[in-house]
């Protein structure tokens, strides 16, 4: 049995002091990029968001970005040449600088390849933003925006942080421009229409509370699952629920995690009597439009929804 | 009869069963006694688990320059470490409290989970037998969901509500677990542990798939546990519990060989069995409920280490108890570090990888131990 033992610390003491050596953790010292240039405006600013107040005492330039609807707003203001990095989430636009990080590491030393000196994220539990603030890296936390007014005042701030408030203004008139022309375009057919927006093939729907809700408010629609939510914005309903309230439109949100489509969905038990099914008011969008509120994504989802609703004619 | 009748070996045992073993005949029918090369080797396993932990991480800093980094704190040591204020921070802020963690809390799993197996005898009794896992699974749900954000207060709820969720569920497991006309029975217990459980674990689901995917994946990284820390905070929350508990355990170390027997056999040298079954198991509850408030759930420690010390050093607890501790601390310390590099940047559950590496190592342990009889 002692040799067991004495074989086991050996075992030990050798891995122990080949493991620094052999590291998987060995990365390189990361290419320092030359730093981007853009319109530096009045630096430090003090920005105060879902991470608290944060300083930065220069312009960014290299921002490591883990919020796909951040990313959106950072490259349609024009700060793109300021992001050394993206989530894995993030989409659009082509071409950006994507990693594998999700915002959920479990320890910020994974960033610092990067030498980032602004990171942003749209959720976290806290212990990564302590880590990085004990590294004297700022880090802004932009939480899911409930309304357009939440999404305005995080292009605002990204603008205030980057150095492009003109940009991030002009981006905001824009948008709400794009916007209240998609609703103009949509005319008044969607007014009092009801629908169902689905999240995942077991019924989990959002309220008009969430984004996705703000986005069907903005042509006077009526969430079918406002009624089932009761102090959650995403309650999870019953396909009986669904056949009861009878909405005039589906759009299914889990087309790419779940592989839906409206043939799919027209084919479950007993829907061909739904009225969405009957006037083929049923359609598949992109998963990203429930989870981002990113400009590219609004105006993507907003004028579909107005051609949708400006081609079709409810119940 | 599996305990040792060699009378007064261990000073820290209680008068009740020293002298219950003074009564039996001089012949031990397995070892106990803690050998000296046991802590040194336990100790060695530790330092080398702590260094490793520190040296390594996702971001490359020179092994000299940190071990300096190390020798600058030592006093009269007058060494520079030639970091930089970022790889200063990194070593000082995350890299060795993580470790210093690890090694809390994988000593405290480790050493609880061996308590529970001696008071329940029990081997596949672990430190969440009575519940802890789940409340404090709620406790840190409500807290994500319900509480302020994290970074905003410099004392994060989460590790409170967690540790008040773990203490609220064996309380409440304690309760239900006394029999209507007599003590508590282990089975009772064990019993009242897995309703206790499933009531907590179907509140904290019904809370949490009501939450947005963003809460919901703070709440499932949390349950799967980690060592992520920022500062020295959580390490200066749990050391107290960590300590008191591990002081209490080590005391009871000849209670719980006698209670291995079973209860009459233990009345028999005097140990009242409710009462030493109470103290081990709110000392074990204790200190896991601070360790799994600041870490997560991380299973299989509390199994894997008790047995392999068990396969290796004998039954006795006199043994168990100390190396456990030791070794439990240095097993987690080193399957953090393994759960950072296996697939870095990302990070595996750190529970995943105390099952990956623990069952080979405890199967290896298994075979080697058979073939030597």
């Amino acid at each position: 049995m002692k040799r067991a033992w004495a074989k086991a610390v050996i075992a030990i003491a050798v891995s122990v002091a080949t493991a620094a050596a052999l590291s998987p953790f060995s990365t390189p010292e990361a290419s320092a990029s030359p730093p981007a240039r853009a319109t530096s405006e009045t630096f430090p600013v003090t920005i105060t968001s879902g991470s608290g107040k944060v300083t930065l005492t220069a312009q960014p330039t290299r921002i490591l970005c883990l919020s796909a609807s951040a990313t959106q707003m950072l490259y349609s203001m024009g700060a793109g040449k300021q992001v050394v990095g993206v989530d894995k989430y993030s989409t659009w636009p082509p071409g950006t600088p994507r990693t594998k990080f999700t915002g959920f590491e479990k320890n910020a030393e994974d960033y610092l390849y990067l030498h980032p000196d602004l990171v942003i994220f749209a959720f976290s539990e806290g212990t990564l933003v302590k880590q990085l603030q004990l590294l004297h890296i700022p880090v802004l936390v932009l939480p899911p925006a409930n309304n357009f007014a939440g999404v305005y005042n995080q292009v605002n701030e990204l603008g205030l942080a980057t150095g492009h408030i003109a940009a991030a203004k002009r981006l905001d008139t824009s948008l709400a421009s794009y916007v209240a022309a998609s609703v103009r375009k949509a005319g008044k057919d969607g007014r009092g229409a009801s629908y169902y927006i689905e999240l995942s093939p077991d019924y989990y729907t959002a309220t008009s509370q969430t984004f996705i809700g703000a986005e069907f408010s903005l042509f006077g629609m009526r969430d079918i699952a406002d009624a089932a939510g009761r102090g959650t914005a995403y309650p999870q309903i019953s396909a009986e629920y669904l056949l009861k309230a009878d909405p005039d439109y589906v759009f299914l949100a889990d087309t790419v995690c779940c592989h839906e489509t409206p043939a799919i969905f027209s084919h479950r038990p007993a829907f061909s009597l739904l009225s969405a099914v009957k006037q083929h008011h049923v359609f598949g969008v992109n998963d990203s439009v429930a989870s981002e509120w990113g400009p590219h994504t609004i105006e993507e989802f907003v004028g579909f929804l107005a051609r949708v609703l400006a081609s079709t004619t409810r119940k | 009869m599996t305990l040792t009748a060699r009378p007064g070996l261990d000073r820290a045992g209680t008068p009740h069963l020293r002298k219950a073993e003074a009564a039996l005949p001089g012949r031990e029918l397995f070892p106990t006694r803690l050998r000296a090369w046991h802590i040194a080797a336990g100790v060695l396993f530790l330092l080398c688990s702590l260094l490793a932990s520190v040296l390594v991480g996702p971001y490359h800093l020179p092994p000299a320059q940190v071990l300096a980094a190390l020798a600058s704190k030592i006093p009269l040591l007058h060494v520079r470490s030639g970091l930089g204020a970022l790889g200063n921070a990194d070593v000082w802020q995350i890299r060795a409290p993580s470790a210093v963690l690890g090694g809390l809390v994988g000593a405290m799993l480790a050493v609880a989970g061996a308590s529970y197996q001696g008071v329940f005898a029990n081997p596949l009794a672990d430190p969440y037998l009575l519940g802890v896992a789940a409340g404090a699974g709620l406790g840190a749900t409500v807290a994500i969901v319900y509480g302020p954000a994290a970074w905003a207060s410099s004392l994060s709820p989460l590790p409170i509500a967690a540790f008040v969720g773990a203490v609220a569920a064996v309380a409440a497991t304690f309760t239900l677990g006394r029999s209507r006309n007599g003590p508590r029975s282990p089975a009772s217990l064990v019993l009242a542990g897995v309703a206790v459980a499933a009531f907590f674990t179907a509140v904290q689901t019904f809370i949490a798939q009501r939450q947005n995917s963003g809460d919901l994946e703070v709440v499932y990284n949390w349950i799967l546990g980690g060592l992520s820390t920022a500062g020295w905070a959580p390490v200066e929350l749990i050391a107290p519990y960590v300590a008191v508990s591990a002081a209490v355990l080590l005391a009871c170390r000849r209670l719980l060989d006698a209670l291995s027997v079973g209860d009459e056999e233990a009345s028999s040298f005097g140990v009242h069995a409710d009462r030493a079954r109470l103290v081990v198991v709110v000392a074990a509850t204790l200190g896991t409920a601070a360790a799994v408030s600041v870490s997560g759930l991380i299973g299989f420690v509390g199994i894997i280490v008790p047995h392999t010390i068990r396969l290796l050093a004998g039954p006795s607890y006199r043994r168990i108890i100390p190396l456990s501790l030791l070794f439990g601390a240095g097993f987690l310390v080193l399957a953090n570090l393994a759960a950072g590099a296996v697939l870095s940047p990302e990070q595996i559950p750190l529970g995943v990888v105390t099952a990956f590496l623990g069952a080979p190592f405890f199967l290896v342990v298994l075979r080697q131990s058979r073939r030597m009889g």
